[in-house]
């Protein structure tokens, strides 16, 4: 390239041309015999279904394992709760001027409280879900994410999912926004854009908004209900299914076949995953913390302001009688426009049923997507954005109902 | 992996142990049975992810396992053995970081934060679970895949 530079371009014909990739060919490429490695096999074995889904059941479950030993028992469950319990919030508490003023009830919330989930303060329940739940959360995913993505199994995954996402009006490679998004839907809308037609990216959108839960939500769940993880995500999964084939037939355009090229497996360049690591989770900090101390106060504010009452008797027949939840969860329902994580906790402070949990934890899932969120698919184009959130509020209507039905038919609701 | 009958043989019953552990974990799991605890081995059985889901992922293992001895000595076969191995090797190490991940903070109601030197060795030590006590043998298949020339390469 050195030596070109300066050089006029010049003309060739055909032949010249042809002679000139005969002869760059002649000094790059080596020829030799192929000869096939075990590890070939093993990445032929993991596309192919009678074997590749048995091993996607064993990636996933390692996924989760790490993700539940790192995250909740050692970090969070170890110290944390220790942490923000025993010294930071009793520290606080005595700090802090004037239990009875506003300031103190904005900033560190019950006086009374004994843990931070309970205070509900800016400094409190807002650091704590921050720090204590949703760092290791969703350090410990894209560290997961990023040695599945660079060790060139996701690709394979793409391939194996295929068939089952064409179902839906989708392809193979939508599950890596779907993968992304169970750790941020952020990053997840501007992975929509690998999908190839319109119609493709609009229905991943939608579904992603919907029923794909963030890693700061999951952290919170694993926290506070993680006997009922297994049944909520077990309901949005059935209905990404759902709604996928009604989009997919109501939704005019295409959806194409594409060819995915699948790399040979090999080693993570550790340089690679610690830039990726670093990257991802500082966009995340820099977007959720503001965010989370933000919801809490407004919420507070709310609550204060009389809104969150009079929003909770306005919704009550909605809520109690078509959702089969107490009215209470009107206040988390607003909480989760700002953050889904915020609102689950606060969920986990509402006396209820374990289905009236699992049903509210499903509703705040398909309920109105972050803002943060919100904006990237404004971003994505403003007819797209209001088109989802219309199918949003019809699916949150149905849905929410059907899942009350289902606990009437089963004697739980 | 040129396979004498020797190694065949090994790998034979590895599958089948492998197999027989992920059916009785499943099996606890369902409330066959209690939980079981014999020398140094437990099932405990209460948790579908660990014991449904890790159980099916062992039953999955055995059977490639188990798979790979047909046609005995093929590249093919031996990555199927392979795969079975890295699928105990998945569970095994899983529950090692989970018994890691649990052993470091003090337990509950301590004043600091990391737990007691003999506190960790008393949270790691037995019993384990099956796919634990299994991981040296799994160790051997390895040796063997890594050791043997293949046949049809």
């Amino acid at each position: 390239m050195q030596r070109l530079r300066g050089v006029r371009p010049v003309k060739l014909t055909t032949n010249e041309r042809w002679d000139l990739v005969d002869a760059i060919a002649e000094r790059t490429v080596t020829v030799g015999t192929y000869r096939q490695t075990i590890g070939d096999i093993l990445g032929e074995l993991t596309v192919k279904p009678a074997t590749g889904i048995p091993v996607a059941v064993a990636v996933l479950y390692a996924f989760w394992s790490i993700f539940g030993s790192f995250a909740g028992t050692l970090v969070t469950d170890g110290f944390m709760v220790r942490l923000f319990d025993d010294h930071w919030l009793p520290w606080l508490q005595a700090a802090w001027p004037g239990p009875d003023s506003l300031l103190y009830y904005l900033a560190v919330g019950d006086p009374l409280a004994e843990t931070c989930f309970e205070a509900f303060g800016m400094l409190t329940s807002g650091l704590f879900v921050a720090i204590g739940v949703v760092l290791p959360a969703v350090l410990i995913f894209y560290l997961m994410m990023t040695l599945l993505e660079d060790s060139g199994y996701l690709p394979r995954l793409a391939v194996l999912m295929d068939t089952v996402l064409h179902r839906i009006g989708l392809h193979g490679y939508a599950i890596i926004p779907a993968i992304l998004g169970l750790g941020c839907n952020v990053p997840a809308v501007t992975a929509t854009r690998i999908l190839e037609t319109r119609k493709q990216r609009f229905m991943m959108m939608t579904l992603l908004a919907i029923f794909i839960p963030c890693g700061a939500q999951l952290g919170v769940m694993r926290d506070v209900i993680p006997d009922l993880v297994g049944p909520v995500m077990l309901y949005l999964i059935c209905g990404f299914g759902i709604f996928g084939f009604v989009l997919d037939r109501i939704i005019p355009g295409e959806n194409p076949e594409i060819l995915i090229d699948v790399p040979p497996y090999h080693w993570p360049a550790w340089e690679n995953v610690a830039r990726k690591l670093w990257t991802r989770t500082k966009g995340f900090l820099k977007e959720a913390v503001p965010f989370v101390l933000f919801g809490v106060l407004l919420v507070n504010l709310l609550y204060l302001a009389g809104v969150i009452g009079a929003l909770a008797d306005l919704f009550e027949p909605l809520f109690v009688t078509w959702f089969g939840v107490p009215k209470e969860t009107v206040g988390p329902l607003i909480a989760a426009f700002l953050r889904k994580d915020l609102a689950v906790a606060q969920l986990s402070t509402i006396a209820m049923t374990p289905y009236q949990m699992i049903t509210s934890v499903v509703l705040i899932s398909i309920y109105f997507p972050c803002v943060a969120t919100f904006v990237m698919m404004l971003r994505e184009g403003w007819k797209q954005m209001l088109a989802a959130v219309g199918v949003l509020f019809a699916v949150v209507f149905v849905y929410g109902g059907l899942i009350h039905a289902a606990g009437i038919l089963m004697g739980v609701a | 992996m040129a396979r004498s009958s020797l190694s065949t043989l090994y790998v034979g019953l590895l599958g089948l142990a492998t197999l027989a552990s992920g059916l009785a974990d499943i099996l606890v799991w369902a409330g066959a049975g209690p939980g079981v605890t014999f020398g140094i081995l437990e099932i405990a059985g209460g948790d579908f992810f660990r014991w449904g889901w890790g159980g099916a992922v062992m039953v999955f293992g055995g059977l490639f396992m188990l798979s790979g001895l047909t046609h005995s000595g093929s590249l093919q076969q031996s990555a199927k053995v392979l795969l079975g191995a890295i699928m105990v090797g998945i569970i095994a190490g899983t529950d090692l970081f989970a018994l890691f991940c649990e052993s470091v903070p003090a337990g509950e109601g301590a004043p600091e934060f990391f737990n007691t030197a003999s506190g960790f060795l008393g949270g790691i030590a037995p019993p384990y679970s099956p796919a634990i006590l299994l991981l040296p043998c799994i160790l051997g298949i390895l040796y063997l895949i890594g050791r043997g020339e293949p046949d049809d390469a």
